[in-house]
């Protein structure tokens, strides 16, 4: 309700106006699909919105969305990486399955949000914690998998679920 | 949260996990989570978190992508070998009982839907907007986790309930009761039935809800009290009910709806709304609006529409 106050209605149309044709071109490049480059344009624009900043304070305006067009496009190519994963592993299957979309959909955010919470972890660490989590193997098969003492799997487990436990809770719309 | 609590949750679940913790160590890891009430808050995040892996570990095809987050250096022979091997148990089903393993369903509702389900003890369930919500089957009933937004629970007669949101546990029996998770503070809504809450920053305290009435509240106080609003409700039905609302808190409710922006200026902001209108089209509702008060809508963008004076 604020963005009458902060952002003048027509800063933001002229901003739209003279940045969006740079900014769709600049996404369109990166990655290769006009579809894609629209939304993340918009992803961009609805981000600078949520920030209400003071339009006419920014110096370097295509800077700025740079930076914010940026963030969206790692978070693309994590979301496509991980979908891609997902598909392999549906493709791999013994036995034909089909998730339901809405399924599917669920399982890719859950999936993210793993893979969010053990990006900043050594690979041990992070597989100790995986093999364990997901695959429920004892420690003493995590150990012999990674070549490691039973104790230092106990280790590593502490040291991911403190990190992950670090981790801020993720903001509304950060994927 | 304080960083030694958690060192020490992450630690007792490192323990526990192992799947080899006796008696003694049972008991020692629930002196420690008696001890402080930071102990147990960092203890209900580590269970969030492995609640989160727990859920993807009964999915065969998200085990085999989640072995993908390891990195590269794991083959495609190995992740066709390990999808054989069945889930563990977890940390969850160690200590609760198995009953907590049963089943476990993570039930979303995206912006815009109202879902109505049936919970396995007869007990009527309705998720509003953009809410996240996991229910666990125990021993005694279900256990419902409010992640995020606002269900209405009308529990079958006698029914145990139990919810735990970011700020409270309830708990109580035979109610029909409203929960709203806003963003600082939460609001619950008794309507039938009785219904005690503890607030999760002081375990000890229990305050007793009264039928009719509705409680303000974060996670280490009241905040407020009054009879419950008679709109609070309908959304479950589909409708938005304004009963001489604010057009700025009308139009704050009808955001929650809907994608994107919607603001409304300052001049208009006290004109009041009465009638009911319709959740499904929110474009329909605004346009309602414009035809019964002196406002106008202007959509700048697709995604951004706001509310002005009639004459501006």
């Amino acid at each position: 309700m604020a963005t009458d106050g902060v952002l003048g209605r027509h800063e933001l149309q002229r901003f739209y106006a003279d940045h969006h044709r740079w900014l769709h071109g600049w996404l369109r490049r990166q990655l290769g699909c006009r579809d894609n480059a629209a939304d993340l344009a918009q992803d961009t624009f609805v981000r600078l919105l949520a920030r209400e900043q003071d339009l006419r304070a920014i110096r370097e305006p295509r800077a700025y969305l740079h930076a914010i067009a940026r963030g969206l496009l790692l978070n693309h190519w994590r979301r496509r990486r991980i979908e891609q994963a997902y598909l392999e592993a549906l493709a791999a299957r013994p036995e034909p399955c089909a998730p339901s979309p809405e399924r599917r959909a669920l399982i890719i955010e859950a999936l993210l949000e793993i893979d969010r919470l053990l990006s900043g972890l050594p690979e041990k660490a992070r597989r100790a914690f995986l093999l364990s989590q997901l695959e429920g193997l004892t420690y003493a098969a995590i150990g012999a998998e990674l070549g490691v003492s039973e104790r230092m799997v106990k280790k590593y487990m502490a040291q991911a679920m403190f990190a992950c436990l670090n981790v801020e809770p993720l903001a509304e719309g950060d994927l | 949260m304080n960083p030694r609590a958690l060192q020490q949750a992450a630690e007792w679940f490192a323990v526990l996990q192992s799947g080899q913790a006796g008696e003694a160590e049972h008991r020692a890891w629930r002196r420690w989570l008696e001890r402080s009430a930071e102990h147990r808050q960092a203890w209900a995040r580590v269970e969030r978190i492995s609640g989160q892996f727990q859920a993807l570990s009964q999915d065969a095809t998200a085990r085999a992508a989640g072995r993908g987050l390891s990195g590269p250096s794991m083959g495609r022979r190995r992740m066709l070998k390990t999808l054989c091997v069945a889930g563990g148990a977890g940390v969850l089903g160690t200590l609760a009982g198995p009953a907590c393993r049963d089943w476990m369903a993570d039930e979303r509702t995206a912006v815009g839907e109202v879902r109505a389900l049936t919970l396995a003890d007869g007990s009527q369930l309705w998720l509003n907007t953009d809410t996240a919500l996991d229910i666990r089957v125990a021993a005694e009933g279900p256990h419902l986790i409010l992640r995020r937004g606002e269900l209405l629970l009308e529990s079958a007669a006698e029914a145990r309930i139990h919810v735990s949101a970011r700020d409270a546990e309830l708990a109580g029996s035979g109610a029909r009761m409203a929960l709203y998770q806003g963003d600082g503070e939460s609001r619950v809504s008794l309507y039938e039935g009785a219904l005690r809450l503890s607030l999760t920053a002081r375990p000890g305290v229990v305050e007793e809800a009264m039928p009719g009435h509705e409680l303000l509240f974060d996670s280490a106080r009241l905040l407020g009290s009054g009879p419950a609003a008679a709109g609070a409700r309908a959304w479950a039905t589909g409708v938005l009910l304004a009963d001489h609302l604010r057009l700025d808190d009308f139009v704050a409710q009808l955001g929650r709806y809907r994608r994107g922006y919607l603001g409304c200026d300052t001049r208009i902001a006290g004109l009041r709304v009465v009638g009911a209108y319709p959740l499904a089209d929110t474009d329909r509702v605004l346009d309602i609006l414009a035809g019964t008060l002196p406002i106008r809508v202007n959509r700048r963008l697709p995604w951004w529409v706001s509310l002005e004076p009639a004459a501006a």
